[in-house]
């Protein structure tokens, strides 16, 4: 029996882990939680789990630094957590001083802007709305704050994880 | 009978009519935009010609370049899928002046159907039930309030050119009018290069239940029943059924014989769908013609056995329909589900990418209509439609059962897809039980990720991909893995005897 200690990242949540192995089963540690499943290698993109009285199929695949895992039918993309900061598919981010970048979410056109410097937003305001595969992508504010500085201009290409707006948090 | 035949689409549609031309005996011409060079039906067609640029003005959506190509290629007819040219009347047109068979309506027929509002006129003197709405495009703001006022809020903002929920907008209150009028001629003129919008009442919590079409050049008309698409998301169908768990048989012949009507009134020939609300009470109303093959064609051709895409080519040939009425019967129930590329855990986000790995489903019963390949790059700039889950069983409860499997079974990984969600939708009560409206997704999806048995599925897939990184077997061979921290033994030699993968 041996253990192995991951830091994972889960859709882009941080998840450590440790994992003892044995003959043809996984023990799972996570904080005080305990999972343990059967093992079985079906073929180089599938394991199959045994877990409870369930067998659970599992398919995997490598896409660079990241591995895909579908369980379920359930897709979950796993990575290592050092590696991923800043990756794209991270969503916005908040800046040391507290303020929201909002980026696009993927490659797309810029087809409005709903807003402008020094505009006061609501949290899930509507910012800029972002056109992609023909459909029209509200891209919302996850604060209550001031626009303090816009990147963008209707008409642009954006990439995805371009930073397209950034709102300072209200102080109440 | 046509020699060969041009596709002016590209992913599963045009899969589905190469496929056609090919049991036909018919030659195949692909077209393709640089970012679909190396796309699926580029590789299975006899020929392909490049068109230009990805973005689809310059390429799918661009009349003369096509045209061109059909030339170049010796083609006689077009078959236009759905979406991009196939509703589009001056297309339509364009190729009966070049000469082409347009496999479709006439352009006549088309203008006609595809203008809603002419449309809507015209069922209203066929004495085909239609929803209350405005009977012109060209109007103020003014004018748009008066007319929200009239019918009672709430009201839908719809695209005189529309289809496909593009341009639709649901207003609650006078407040929203203004705003969903703006996005929704936006939407409208960038998805049809056309603008005009209207509104009608907006009927709560409908069925969407639509009826298949054929009809010859000379007006042989019979209908192949309908098609159940209540389970939609942003007014876009993701789950379709035939048949419809809530039409009894007398229901049924009225709607059916109402179709058939409706389209003999347009003059319409070739394949169509005629689309109707089906309202709490039971009373239905006439919506829209869909002047196009429907991309859940397929629900039908299950049920009644009928190739739609070899029907569309026999009668664009100008074939006299060889269907009657009285044969066609529904045999069993079938299930569609679409498959997109797109984030269900963050709102549906289109989800561009490399298809890194992909397993279909097979089986009894079970058809994949895709357009995509291991290895093919989904580009950013068309529907983000992958492909089409179909299934068949002796009944609505089997066949449910068949696609829930099915779904499991269908592995698309390297991009964030439907299924896991599209498996939830099947497996959820209130569509086990038939009871779906058009709100269903609204009220039992609002929140999606969190479902039961989440945390042991996150909890799996990491001990999946802890043993994938540990594992010298598997597709991560040499690879350090991922996340790997520290490993406080030496798993290696341990590691060794399940490197053959064979039994626990």
């Amino acid at each position: 029996m041996s253990r192995a200690a991951f830091e994972f990242l889960l859709d882009g949540e941080i998840r450590e882990i440790s994992v003892d192995i044995r003959d043809g089963a996984l023990v799972v540690h996570e904080g005080g939680r305990v999972l343990e499943t059967g093992v079985r290698r079906v073929s180089a993109n599938e394991i199959r789990l045994r877990f409870g009285d369930r067998s659970v199929r599992v398919f995997l695949a490598k896409d660079g630094e990241r591995t895909w895992v579908a369980v379920d039918g359930r897709q979950y993309v796993v990575s290592e957590a050092r590696a991923e900061t800043g990756r794209p598919g991270e969503g916005d981010e908040r800046t040391a001083g507290g303020s929201l970048r909002v980026k696009a979410p993927m490659p797309g056109k810029v087809t409005k802007l709903a807003v402008s410097e020094g505009e006061n937003v609501r949290r899930n305001q509507t910012l800029v709305i972002v056109e992609a595969m023909k459909m029209e992508n509200e891209i919302k504010t996850s604060i209550d704050g001031v626009v303090a500085k816009v990147h963008v201009a209707a008409g642009d290409l954006v990439d995805a994880e371009k930073i397209l707006i950034e709102i300072e948090p209200k102080t109440a | 009978m046509f020699r060969k035949i041009l596709i002016a689409n590209r992913g599963e549609i045009a899969v589905r009519v190469i496929k056609a031309c090919r049991e036909m005996g018919i030659g195949s011409v692909a077209v393709f935009s640089e970012a679909d060079a190396a796309a699926l039906h580029v590789r299975l067609a006899d020929e392909a010609v490049p068109l230009g640029p990805p973005p689809a003005a310059e390429s799918y959506l661009h009349m003369e370049k096509i045209v061109a190509a059909a030339r170049a290629s010796g083609a006689e007819a077009v078959h236009p899928g759905y979406g991009f040219l196939a509703e589009n009347a001056a297309f339509a047109r364009l190729c009966e002046t070049e000469g082409l068979v347009f496999i479709g309506p006439s352009s006549a027929a088309l203008e006609l159907v595809g203008d809603k509002v002419r449309a809507r006129q015209t069922m209203e003197k066929a004495g085909v039930p239609t929803v209350p709405g405005m009977k012109s495009c060209s109007a103020s703001a003014e004018e748009f309030r008066a007319a929200a006022r009239a019918l009672g809020y709430p009201v839908m903002v719809k695209a005189s050119a529309g289809g496909g929920g593009k341009g639709m907008r649901v207003v609650p209150d006078e407040d929203g009018l203004g705003p969903a009028l703006e996005a929704g001629r936006r939407e409208a003129r960038s998805a049809f290069g056309d603008g005009s919008v209207y509104l009608e009442k907006c009927i709560e919590e409908p069925r969407h239940v639509e009826f298949q079409v054929l009809a010859d050049n000379d007006g042989r008309t019979v209908h192949l029943f309908e098609r159940e698409c209540s389970i939609q998301r942003r007014h876009q169908k993701i789950l379709e059924e035939s048949p419809s768990p809530t039409l009894d048989p007398g229901l049924r012949r009225e709607m059916g014989e109402t179709a058939v009507r409706a389209m003999r009134a347009a003059g319409y020939n070739n394949a169509g769908t005629v689309e109707f609300l089906l309202d709490k009470e039971r009373r239905f109303y006439f919506l829209e013609v869909n002047a196009r093959l429907q991309v859940e064609h397929p629900v039908t051709e299950l049920v009644t056995g009928v190739d739609l895409v070899r029907q569309q080519i026999l009668i664009a040939s100008g074939a006299p329909l060889a269907l009657r009425q009285e044969d066609l019967a529904q045999r069993g129930h079938a299930i569609e589900c679409r498959i997109y590329a797109e984030d269900p855990k963050t709102n549906f986000l289109p989800s561009a990418g490399r298809i890194a790995f992909l397993r279909e489903p097979k089986g009894p019963g079970i058809r994949f209509d895709s357009g995509v390949a291991e290895g093919f790059e989904v580009p950013v700039y068309y529907d983000p439609i992958l492909a089409k889950l179909i299934v068949w069983a002796e009944d609505r409860e089997a066949a449910r059962r068949r696609m829930a499997v099915a779904l499991e079974d269908c592995v698309i990984l390297g991009i964030r897809t439907t299924v896991g969600f599209l498996g939830d939708v099947v497996g959820h009560p209130e569509f086990r039980a038939g009871r779906v409206t058009t709100s269903f997704i609204g009220k039992h999806f609002a929140s999606w990720g969190t479902g039961e048995g989440e945390d042991d599925r996150e909890r799996l897939a990491l001990a999946a991909a802890a043993f994938e990184a540990l594992s010298p077997g598997g597709s991560a061979a040499g690879a350090a893995g991922p996340g790997r921290r520290t490993a406080a033994a030496t798993p290696w030699t341990t590691l060794g005897r399940w490197r053959a993968g064979g039994e626990p």
